[in-house]
């Protein structure tokens, strides 16, 4: 593994009504990777996401940003909070302003950065979301799927070296999410930051994440490459996951009509070789 | 509310500065107020009308069926103005006599009635033509650089953002519980609204605590500070008025003179 950008040692969250939400987590956050966090309703992925931002303070164990722990201190968290950005679940819920224009300038400016260089970055990342058309437009005018752009945008003024997505993909249509994955991933490519995606979409995993996490009941319970994670079935299963469809038709295929892939195929391209591969070295002809 | 919403945004006025805006607004209603002449108040609501449909390109129609909203209150109000009670009919225009006491309007009555309400509908209107042609948040940009205490302007906002989210969500509530019959006889209705506002309080209760959570991760530190929207540079508006307004002044003087 590479270096690695945000680190998780052994974290422990405990809310206030008794909940254990977060239970040994050690994590690594690569830098200038995708990593997915995987898991169901309830795993804690929330809770963790909260802990990478500062806004909660694990019982035990330590969060490392860059390297070093970070520090909790008012002037610490403003620091902290310009490298590490949040994008919530529900964009009603972040938008506070009924300006699209003005909601995004507000995490800028709490950077205390000059108001030309805040209206410069605003465009940007409008432009980057594809939103600048709607620049003028009321908040509430916004289709759903604006509205998480507008969401993103805002997190995005404030160049943060890691994005940390909380259900990025959830409540959007087909085309909507493979827009919202491509922006990201270009903006990655661009911007050469770290993003943390925690979904239960898990067809979205192997097509655009790097390494991914497996979150059960505030403990992580796999991890490695979408291939190896993907690969421990049984394990996902428990945890109320599955595999992603493409993976799902293969094993059936390999399993119950006995189809000998050469690779454990994912994704849609993969599976098509895999495929191709075995009918062209002649073993599925025979089969029948 | 929500018509003149989308009406505000779409206004051909929508990207002049609203502090522009509202200087007209306010000194063209002063100069109505102060007139109080029917001949003066019923040129500000040319003036109004006409800059709101031909300037902000708003339907007259809107414009009509708004300034309906305030007719009952005002014809209530009119009417105890007009209508008097003497001894004698004699300063009557029209009465009628019930129990020996005459009941009726006399002109002058009718003229002060008459005047007053030329004079709310012109003051109105120049209310509406700020209404009509500026978004909400232009008009908070304006109260920032008035220098509205910070505490009122942000909650403004708030509040103003927030009753879309609340009505939408309000909406979807009340389509799932009309599709199952709860509001089919009156005590249903009765005991499903109940359901509906408590849930909606309690929704807005959680979003609140979201709204705080995830302000807090954009580093909030207590001020909602947003970048002020930039306007159409010209000053024309400023002009208009004053040029409108003196125009008004003068004739307001010359017939008191008369």
């Amino acid at each position: 593994m590479g270096q690695s950008i945000l680190e998780a040692r052994d974290v422990n969250y405990i809310y206030s009504d008794g909940t254990h939400a977060l239970n040994g987590i050690t994590m690594a956050i690569e830098k200038g990777k995708t990593t997915a966090v995987l898991g169901g309703n309830g795993a804690g992925k929330s809770t963790l996401f909260l802990c990478f931002n500062g806004i909660l303070k694990p019982r035990t164990g330590s969060i490392l940003f860059d390297k070093s722990p970070i520090d909790y201190s008012r002037k610490g968290m403003k620091e902290l909070r310009s490298h590490v950005g949040i994008v919530f679940q529900d964009p009603d819920s972040q938008l506070f302003s009924a300006s699209v224009y003005q909601d995004i300038s507000f995490g800028p400016l709490n950077m205390k950065l000059p108001q030309e260089e805040v209206a410069a970055r605003v465009k940007t990342a409008m432009e980057r979301t594809g939103i600048l058309h709607l620049k003028d437009k009321p908040t509430h005018s916004l289709s759903f799927g604006q509205k998480k752009r507008a969401a993103i945008a805002g997190v995005l003024a404030m160049s943060p070296q890691v994005l940390v997505l909380d259900e990025p993909t959830a409540g959007l249509d087909p085309s909507g999410v493979s827009e919202i994955m491509k922006l990201l991933k270009e903006a990655q490519r661009d911007l050469g930051i770290s993003v943390v995606i925690a979904t239960h979409d898990i067809d979205i995993v192997p097509l655009y994440c790097d390494y991914t996490y497996v979150m059960d009941q505030g403990s992580l319970v796999a991890e490695g490459t979408p291939h190896n994670v993907f690969s421990q079935k049984e394990e996902l299963r428990k945890v109320n996951l599955r595999l992603p469809r493409i993976g799902h038709l293969m094993e059936i295929l390999s399993k119950k009509d006995g189809f000998r892939f050469s690779e454990n195929a994912l994704t849609i391209s993969q599976a098509r070789r895999a495929i191709k591969a075995l009918w062209e070295s002649g073993d599925a002809r025979k089969e029948r | 509310m929500l018509s003149i919403d989308k009406y505000a945004y779409s206004s051909k006025l929508a990207g002049i500065d609203p502090m522009q805006k509202l200087f007209f607004t306010f000194i063209t209603l002063g100069v109505c107020l102060w007139a109080n002449d029917w001949v003066i108040s019923l040129l500000v609501i040319f003036i109004a009308v006409g800059a709101a449909v031909i300037k902000g390109g708003i339907p007259i129609r809107i414009f009509a069926k708004m300034l309906l909203i305030p007719m009952v209150f005002l014809v209530i109000g009119v009417l105890s103005i007009a209508i008097n009670a003497s001894s004698s009919a004699e300063f009557f225009l029209i009465s009628v006599q019930v129990a020996g006491t005459a009941i009726g309007i006399t002109s002058s009555g009718a003229i002060n009635a008459f005047n007053l309400f030329i004079k709310a509908i012109g003051s109105v209107s120049c209310l509406y033509f700020l209404s009509l042609t500026t978004p909400i948040t232009d008009l908070l940009d304006a109260m920032r650089r008035l220098k509205v205490p910070r505490l009122f302007t942000e909650l403004m906002g708030l509040i103003y953002r927030f009753i879309f989210v609340l009505l939408e969500r309000s909406g979807t509530m009340f389509t799932a519980q009309s599709s199952r019959l709860g509001y089919s006889t009156l005590s249903t209705g009765y005991r499903s609204l109940a359901a509906l506002a408590s849930t909606l309080f309690i929704d807005a209760y959680r979003r609140s605590d979201e709204l705080y959570t995830s302000l807090e991760a954009r580093g909030y530190e207590g001020e909602l500070r947003v970048l002020p929207r930039s306007y159409n540079k010209s000053r024309a508006g400023y002009i208009c008025t004053a040029v409108l307004n003196i125009l008004l002044i003068c004739t307001a003087l010359a017939l008191r003179h008369l």
